[in-house]
C-alpha cells in the first residue's frame, strides 16, 4: 500500500514537471529568440559629408539590428504591431500592407538571418538622414499557411535610409536592390 | 450606598460648572492672565498664529484698536495669492532683546514651511505691561495701495505653432532655441560639490532652459547626475542669462575627475512682460550677523507677480562664477510697489566677491504663458 | 518496346504537366503591367511577394500570367512563385523606380544667424509618385530667393536618390525661400535669418523727477540688422544707495527703462555676452 502511495506521489510529480516544461520552454524559447539581436557590422568610414560620432555610430547599428528582428517577427507572425518599435515612414506603410496582405492570403514569410555587412555613405550636415548600403545574408522562407512554397540562402543588398527620433534611429526606407559593390 | 447618589450629584455639577467655565472664555482668559512675561506673551501670540487662530492672537495685541483685524491676519497670513498665502508657520524661536519692568524688545523668528521649501522672518517685537499681564504692540501693518490707474504693457509676446502630426516628413518644424554654457565652476563646500556657473539663450525666441552635471571619476564612470531644479530660471527670453546651481550631497572635490554639463533648451510660449526691477541691492548684515545681499523688487507692470524667487550670482575680481543663492519672496509684488528681499551668502564667499547680478523668476496666477 | 514507351511518358506527363517554369522580364518599371510567360500545363496557385505586397491567385500554367500595374508599385526585388501537382518552382525579378515626380526636402535649421558660413544645410530625396527612391542620378535645382537680391540657382546630381549643398546665410536679415525642384516637382521651405549679436550697444541718459531714463541707441548686430523685439537688455547702476538693474526687452529696436539715482552714479548696458558703453551721472549730465 505504501509503495502504492509512494508510486502515485512520484508520478504525480512527475506529470506535474512534465507540464511545467510544456508550458515554459515555449516561452523560454521565445525569450531567447526575441532577445536575439541579429548581427550588424558596421562600416561608416566612407562617410560623408557630416562624420559619425561614435555615439551614433552604436547606436544606428544597435538599432537596424533590433529594426530587423521586429521585421522578422512581423512577417512571420503577421503582427504589425512589431513594426512600431523601430519602423516609420514609407517602410511601414509598406510592411503594414505586406502584413495584411498576407494575412489575407495565408502567407507568411520566414527570415533566418546570417548577418548584415552595413556601409554608410550618406549622413546629412544637419544629423537628420542617413544612408546605409545593407549586404544582408538571408534565408528566406515563404509559406502558404503550413506548407513551404519557396526557400532560399540569399545574399541581399538594401538600400536603407535611416532617421532619428527621440530615443532612436528608425527605419524610414529598405529597399532590396540589384547587388552593388560597396 | 446612601452616599452614592449625592456624591455622583456632586461630581456632576463640578463637571458641568468647568465645562461652562471653559466655554465661557474662563480658559482662554485664564492663559491671557498668565502671560507673565514679555517670553510668555510672545510665545502665546506666536502659538495662536501657528493655530491661525486670529480672534485669540488678535486679542492678545496692546494696540489692537490701532488697526482692524484683517490687517492683522493679512500681515501675517498673506494676500495677493502670495507665497504666505500658502505657507504655515513650522517653529518659532523667541529671545530677549531689552527688558525692563514695563517694557520689552523681543526678536522672534518665524520659520514659515512653505511649496517651496522653508521661508525664515524675523522680527522684532515691542511689549510692555498692562497690570499684570504683558501683551505685544504689533508694529502697524502697511499694505500697500495701488491707486487705480491705466499701465499700458505693450511687450512682445511669442506664441509656438509646431509641426502637425499629419504633416509630411519633410515638412520644417521650428527649431529648439539655441542655449550655451557661458562658465562652469566646481566649489567645494562643507558636505558637498556645487556646480555653479551661468547659461544664456543666444537664440531669438524664449527657451525654456534645464542645466544638468553629471560627475565623473578618475576612471570617467558616472558618479552622480543631478539637475539644477529651481536654481536656475529656466524660462529665458532672446539673449538673457541666468545663473545654476547644481549640488551633489555626500561628493568632495578629490573625487572628481571631470563633470560632464548638459543643456537641454525647449521652444516654449512666452512674454517680455512682467519688467521687474531689482532696486538697491548692497551687501549687509541681517540682525543674526548672516551675510546678506539685499535690495527691493520693483514690479513695473500692470499685472500682480504673485511669487517671486531671486536668484544672485556672484563673482571674484576675474569675473568667474563663485556662488549662486537664492531665496523666494513670501509676499506678492503689488505693480510699482517697493518689496524688499535678503538671500544669505555664505560667509568664506563673501571676502571674495567682487560683484553680484540678481535675477527674478516670477510666477502669476493669472498668466496664460 | 512501343508499349513500354507510352507507359513511361504516360507516368511522366504529370509530373511534365505540373512542372511550370517562370520567365519575368528581366527589368520590370514600377506601376506598369506586364506579363511573366510559363511553362507547363494544368492549373497552379501563382504568388507574386514584393517589398510591400503580396498577390495570390490560380492560373493556367503555359499561358502568359498578367500582372496588374496595382501589384508593382512598390520598386524592389519580387518573387513569382507557381506551385501545381508537380510543385513550386519560382523566379525572381527587380522592379524600378518611376520617374522622378515627388521630392522630400529637409532644410535646416528654421533659424540662422546673418553671414554664417556653411549655415544652411539643405537635402533633396527624390521619389516616383509610388514613393520609390529614384535611384538613378537626376538633377536637382536649388533655388534660393533672398528678401532682398537677386534668386541664386544652384544643380545638383543626386546620388541613389539624395542631393544636397550646402550655403551661408545671407548678410540681411529676414525669410529667406529656399525651393528644390526636380522635374514638375517642387517643395518650398522658408528660413528665418535673424541679427546676430548687438554690436556697439551704446545707451544716453536723460535725468527725470522719479530718477533717470536710460535708452539704448538703435540696437543693431555688425551688418547693420535690427536686433528684434523682445531681446533683453540689461541696464545696471550704482549709486549710493546701492546697485539697481532692470533686465528690459527691446520695444521697437530700442530698449529702455527709469533707474531710481541717488547722487553720483555709473549706468552700464550689456546684451547677452555684449556689453556696451558706460555713462558717468555727477551732478548733472
Amino acid at each position: 500500500m505504501s509503495t502504492i502511495v509512494a508510486l502515485s506521489r512520484r508520478l504525480v510529480l512527475l506529470v506535474g514537471l512534465g507540464l511545467l516544461a510544456a508550458i515554459a520552454f515555449p516561452i523560454f524559447l521565445n525569450v531567447l529568440r526575441a532577445d536575439s539581436l541579429p548581427q550588424v557590422q558596421l562600416n561608416a568610414d566612407s562617410i560623408e559629408p557630416r562624420p559619425i560620432e561614435e555615439l551614433t555610430g552604436t547606436n544606428v547599428t544597435r538599432d537596424y539590428a533590433n529594426a530587423w528582428r521586429d521585421l522578422a517577427q512581423a512577417l512571420d507572425k503577421n503582427q504589425a504591431d512589431h513594426l512600431d518599435a523601430y519602423f516609420t515612414g514609407f517602410a511601414k506603410n509598406n510592411f503594414t500592407q505586406k502584413i495584411s496582405d498576407q494575412k489575407t492570403t495565408g502567407v507568411h514569410v520566414r527570415y533566418v538571418d546570417h548577418g548584415h555587412k552595413v556601409k554608410a555613405f550618406f549622413y546629412s550636415p544637419d544629423g537628420g538622414e542617413m544612408q546605409l548600403l545593407d549586404k544582408a545574408q538571408l534565408e528566406i522562407q515563404v509559406y502558404d499557411g503550413g506548407k513551404l512554397i519557396y526557400q532560399e540562402d540569399a545574399a541581399q543588398d538594401y538600400l536603407v535610409l535611416m532617421t532619428p527620433g527621440a530615443d532612436r534611429w528608425f527605419v524610414r526606407s529598405l529597399e532590396p536592390i540589384a547587388g552593388s559593390s560597396f | 450606598m446612601k452616599a452614592f447618589l449625592p456624591i455622583v450629584i456632586v461630581v456632576a455639577t463640578a463637571a458641568l460648572v468647568a465645562m461652562a467655565w471653559v466655554q465661557s472664555g474662563g480658559l482662554a482668559l485664564h492663559e491671557m492672565r498668565s502671560a507673565g512675561t514679555p517670553q510668555e506673551a510672545v510665545e502665546a501670540l506666536m502659538t495662536d498664529i501657528q493655530s491661525r487662530n486670529w480672534d485669540r492672537a488678535y486679542a492678545r495685541l496692546a494696540n489692537s484698536n490701532d488697526f482692524e483685524k484683517q490687517l492683522f491676519v493679512r500681515d501675517l497670513g498673506g494676500s495677493s495669492g502670495s507665497l504666505r498665502t500658502y505657507s504655515s508657520l513650522q517653529s518659532f524661536r523667541v529671545w530677549p532683546v531689552h527688558a525692563t519692568a514695563d517694557d520689552a524688545t523681543m526678536r522672534v523668528r518665524l520659520n514659515w514651511s512653505s511649496a517651496v521649501g522653508p521661508l525664515d522672518d524675523m522680527r522684532d517685537l515691542h511689549v510692555k505691561k498692562e497690570g499684570n499681564v504683558w501683551k505685544v504692540v504689533w508694529p502697524k501693518p502697511q499694505l500697500p495701495k495701488v491707486p487705480p490707474q491705466v499701465i499700458p504693457v505693450n511687450y512682445l509676446r511669442w506664441d509656438v505653432i509646431g509641426r502637425g502630426a499629419t504633416d509630411d516628413w519633410g515638412v520644417q518644424n521650428v527649431d529648439n532655441p539655441n542655449v550655451r554654457i557661458t562658465s562652469m565652476n566646481a566649489v567645494e563646500r562643507p558636505d558637498r560639490v556645487v556646480i555653479v556657473g551661468e547659461v544664456v539663450n543666444e537664440d531669438t525666441v524664449p527657451a525654456y532652459v534645464n542645466v544638468n552635471a553629471t560627475l565623473l571619476n578618475s576612471d570617467s564612470k558616472a558618479m552622480d547626475q543631478e539637475g539644477s531644479f529651481d536654481m536656475i530660471s529656466h524660462t529665458l527670453l532672446p539673449k538673457q542669462v541666468s545663473p545654476y546651481r547644481i549640488d551633489f550631497p555626500g561628493f568632495h572635490l578629490k573625487q572628481v575627475k571631470s563633470v560632464r554639463m548638459d543643456v537641454k533648451a525647449m521652444l516654449v510660449p512666452a512674454s517680455a512682460d512682467p519688467v521687474i526691477a531689482v532696486t538697491d541691492q548692497k551687501m549687509d548684515k541681517d540682525p543674526l550677523g548672516k551675510n546678506v545681499l539685499r535690495g527691493a523688487l520693483v514690479n513695473q507692470s500692470g499685472q500682480t507677480v504673485n511669487i517671486a524667487q531671486v536668484l544672485a550670482v556672484y563673482y571674484d575680481a576675474n569675473g568667474k562664477v563663485i556662488w549662486v543663492s537664492d531665496g523666494y519672496v513670501d509676499q506678492a509684488l503689488l505693480p510699482q510697489v517697493a518689496v524688499p528681499f535678503a538671500v544669505d551668502v555664505p560667509d568664506d564667499v563673501v571676502s571674495k566677491i567682487q560683484n553680484y547680478h540678481v535675477l527674478v523668476n516670477h510666477y502669476s496666477i493669472n498668466e496664460s504663458s | 518496346m512501343l508499349r513500354l514507351v507510352s507507359f513511361c511518358l504516360l507516368l511522366l506527363m504529370p509530373g511534365l504537366a505540373a512542372y511550370a517554369e517562370l520567365h519575368p522580364p528581366a527589368q520590370v518599371t514600377a506601376g506598369k503591367g506586364f506579363s511573366i510567360s510559363s511553362t507547363g500545363s494544368g492549373d497552379a496557385t501563382f504568388y507574386l511577394l514584393a517589398p510591400g505586397h503580396v498577390a495570390k491567385r490560380e492560373v493556367k500554367l503555359g499561358q502568359d500570367i498578367a500582372v496588374d500595374p496595382a501589384d508593382v508599385k512598390k520598386a524592389g526585388r519580387y518573387l513569382a512563385v507557381a506551385c501545381g501537382s508537380g510543385g513550386c518552382n519560382s523566379a525572381a525579378f527587380y522592379v524600378t523606380a518611376a520617374e522622378p515626380d515627388k521630392v522630400s526636402f529637409l532644410l535646416h535649421p528654421s533659424r540662422v544667424r546673418v553671414r554664417t558660413n556653411d549655415a544652411i544645410s539643405a537635402t533633396a530625396l527624390v521619389f516616383d509618385k509610388f514613393h520609390n527612391l529614384v535611384l538613378t542620378p537626376v538633377t536637382v535645382d536649388f533655388k534660393v530667393v533672398p528678401k532682398t537680391g537677386p534668386t541664386i540657382s544652384r544643380q545638383v546630381k543626386s546620388n541613389r536618390g539624395v542631393a544636397w549643398m550646402r550655403m551661408a546665410s545671407t548678410p540681411k536679415e529676414g525669410p529667406v525661400k529656399v525651393i528644390a525642384e526636380v522635374a514638375k516637382a517642387s517643395e518650398a521651405r522658408v528660413i528665418q535669418q535673424v541679427a546676430s549679436d548687438a554690436c556697439n550697444l551704446r545707451i544716453k541718459a536723460k535725468r527725470t523727477a522719479k530718477g533717470v531714463l536710460v535708452e539704448t541707441d538703435p540696437v543693431r548686430d555688425c551688418s547693420g540688422n535690427a536686433v528684434p523685439d523682445g531681446t533683453i537688455v540689461s541696464f545696471a547702476e550704482i549709486d549710493a544707495d546701492g546697485k539697481t538693474t532692470v533686465d528690459a526687452p527691446i520695444k521697437k529696436g530700442i530698449a529702455r527703462t527709469e533707474l531710481p539715482v541717488n547722487g553720483s552714479a555709473k549706468i552700464s548696458v550689456a546684451s547677452g555676452v555684449v556689453i556696451g558703453n558706460e555713462i558717468s551721472l555727477g551732478g548733472g549730465l
